[in-house]
């Protein structure tokens, strides 16, 4: 029994490829993309998959890569690490990629990477920001500047605002506390003390047992990061205690308000900027008109690491090898969707363009940067 | 494909072993373990805490599947005394302190940011090893599942006060039954760490004992090949999916959501059709005269 369902799991697997590797052949230049198409932040991954097709679309519209198209194949991490594998494996193996985009927290991206490094195949990296992404020299390229970036800036930022003391309320996660970590040591230095460092677990239904300790130290402000139902919660759970102070947050376009009268004036923070170019207005407004909303950043990150990809491949060539050679060329002058995009020696994106917002009359507004 | 097909049953195999092992604990024994994915993650966390401190895999491999078994009877320990139903909650719990122990912990394996560990360069010989993790365990539980001890396992299933009149010490034999589905299951983490060349909490949510539920419980939780065949649908829904979208046009987030659906509807029809899982237990006769 056990011999025969082996046999029947091999055929299975075999009779599938049969086809894909056919087609894997006619499509020119196979391009993968994994993303978490069911699981959590599923909005911001299919932005993200839209992102990596429009631009893939316009290289192809304009007469593909000396005559090739791309083929975007995407495929679903689930937001689980085994999941992200079995995706990366396929891509690699049956797909024939040389390239993949990956939207997903460093939990996701982490072991594709370290899947991806012996096999030599490239990685490029559109939503996670762990510093230790930066880990994978030549392999991993990220199109948004990492935490160690970001969370120096955070923490400059607030300390420029006159905070003196603050309270952090991160997701313990790689994303959360790592980015606490950068902005904890810059808002120090500049002479703010933080009065407590909170790490909540994601997905729970209340968090007022996290948030009884802001209450209790009265900081001067709360700095923060999180996705989208969960910063939900969390701002409920602070309206309900009567935490007034205001929050400064990193990445405040995934945050979700939960009331924006109590809101008012309350949410500040620091994106990603770049996205006020002329391209990625364009960009906005051909999103918008094809899936009927504004597009998230990763819309503009995906579209600017496909594009890159695709640089790559016209002065080098498909495989990954080439790609890898390219990209460093590929990057330098460019302007893309997030801006112009520098990288260092790792392949990780420095200098980047930021914007400053504040939560007013119901949606995040321009704000002057400190 | 050749690799992705030897990669695919890899996993397969891996999550087999876990099946067999829930299959000895709930299928045989009527232990509700709800934490199963714990000895996995013993298992793996065993070779990361190795990875992490500059021991060699096979110190890894030791201490995970060393720890494992000892873990298990403590966490057992509280309920010896409660009724079968509460094991679920108590090993629910016991899964999730441990998850919630790597995560804030991060002098043993790198905390939320997970560590590297070995990875297996010759996809082969991860197939062959985890084949042979297989062969190994599910030998053992025919053999458990044949013998006095595997009918005595059956009665304290149906029936504890029976089992404690016939004059067996129920506890014992929980105890006994814990220890080898744990080790079981640890070995299958040690493999898994070393497939995947990277261990992170989040890796072993209680997603992932429910995926082995559902394999565990479609196959039909008392007889191994009942586990096994759960495991072989339930792991190549997932990858024969992957070929879906591209081989019918359709968007591929609608698949991936069609695929969680799939898994639902078939577990919902199990249950109304098939309670007893596709392949339910047969009756046992024996000859008294025989014995």
């Amino acid at each position: 029994m056990r011999k025969s369902l082996l046999a029947a799991c091999a055929v299975v697997l075999l009779s599938a490829g049969w086809g894909e590797t056919g087609q894997a052949a006619e499509d020119a230049i196979p391009v993968g993309v994994i993303a978490n198409l069911t699981g959590t932040d599923v909005q911001s991954s299919l932005d993200m998959v839209h992102g990596a097709q429009a631009a893939a679309d316009k290289i192809n519209a304009s007469g593909g890569i000396k005559g090739d198209k791309i083929k975007v194949i995407v495929e679903d991490s689930e937001y689980r690490p085994a999941a992200g594998i079995e995706a990366a494996t396929k891509l690699f193996d049956v797909n024939k990629v040389s390239a993949v985009l990956v939207f997903g927290g460093s939990s996701v991206t982490l072991p594709i990477a370290e899947m991806a490094q012996p096999a030599g195949k490239i990685v490029l990296n559109t939503s996670a920001s762990s510093a230790k992404l930066g880990d994978y020299p030549g392999t991993l390229y990220s199109t948004l500047p990492l935490d160690d970036i970001v969370g120096a800036q955070l923490g400059d930022y607030v300390a420029k605002e006159g905070v003196h003391t603050a309270v952090f309320i991160v997701p313990n996660n790689t994303f959360g506390t790592g980015l606490m970590d950068k902005a904890a040591a810059a808002f120090t230095a500049h002479g703010g003390k933080v009065l407590k460092e909170i790490a909540y677990s994601e997905g729970q239904p209340d968090y007022r047992a996290d948030l009884q300790a802001v209450q209790r130290l009265k900081p001067d402000a709360i700095i923060g990061a999180g996705y989208g139902d969960d910063t939900r919660t969390v701002f409920r759970a602070a309206r309900e205690l009567g935490i007034n102070a205001p929050w400064y947050v990193a990445y405040p376009s995934i945050f979700a308000v939960e009331d924006p009268k109590w809101m008012e004036g309350r949410l500040m923070g620091l994106d990603n900027g770049g996205l006020d170019s002329p391209l990625a207005k364009t960009l906005s407004l051909q999103a918008t008109k094809q899936y009927g909303a504004a597009p998230r950043p990763n819309y503009y990150y995906a579209y600017d690491a496909m594009t890159l990809l695709g640089l790559a491949i016209e002065k080098e060539g498909t495989t990954a090898a080439d790609i890898k050679k390219g990209l460093p060329e590929a990057v330098k002058g460019y302007q893309g969707a997030t801006g112009s995009i520098d990288w260092d020696a790792r392949g990780q994106r420095i200098n980047p363009p930021m914007d400053y917002f504040v939560f007013r009359n119901g949606a995040l507004q321009p704000a002057p940067a400190p | 494909m050749i690799d992705f097909a030897v990669f695919s049953i890899t996993i397969i195999a891996v999550w087999s072993v876990l099946a067999i092992s829930l299959h000895l604990q709930f299928g045989l024994t009527g232990l509700v373990n709800f934490g199963q994915v714990l000895p996995f993650a013993v298992g793996a966390y065993g070779t990361a805490f190795a990875a992490a401190h500059g021991l060699p895999a096979w110190a890894g491999a030791g201490i995970g599947v060393t720890l494992a078994p000892l873990l298990g009877l403590l966490v057992i320990l509280p309920a010896s005394r409660l009724a079968q139903d509460y094991w679920a909650l108590v090993t629910l719990g016991a899964g999730e302190i441990f998850r919630l122990t790597m995560l804030n912990v991060p002098v043993i394996a790198g905390g939320d940011e997970g560590t590297s560990v070995y990875r297996f360069q010759n996809a082969d010989l991860a197939m062959v090893l985890a084949l042979t993790l297989l062969l190994v365990t599910l030998l053992f539980a025919r053999r458990v599942g044949a013998s006095p001890l595997g009918r005595m396992l059956r009665v304290l299933r149906e029936d504890e006060v029976l089992a404690a009149t016939l004059g067996r010490n129920p506890f014992r034999l929980q105890r006994m039954v814990t220890a080898a589905s744990w080790v079981m299951a640890a070995a299958a983490g040690v493999l898994y760490a070393h497939v995947t060349g990277y261990i992170s909490p989040s890796s072993f949510t209680v997603l992932e004992t429910f995926v082995i539920w559902t394999a565990v419980v479609l196959g039909g939780p008392s007889t191994i090949t009942g586990v096994l065949l759960g495991t072989v649908i339930v792991q190549l829904t997932s990858v024969s999916t992957r070929f879906v979208a591209q081989w019918s046009g359709l968007p591929s987030d609608l698949v991936a959501n069609l695929r969680l659906g799939a898994y639902g509807l078939v577990l919902i029809l199990v249950f109304l059709y098939r309670p007893q899982g596709l392949i339910p237990e047969r009756k046992l006769r024996y000859d008294a005269d025989r014995l």
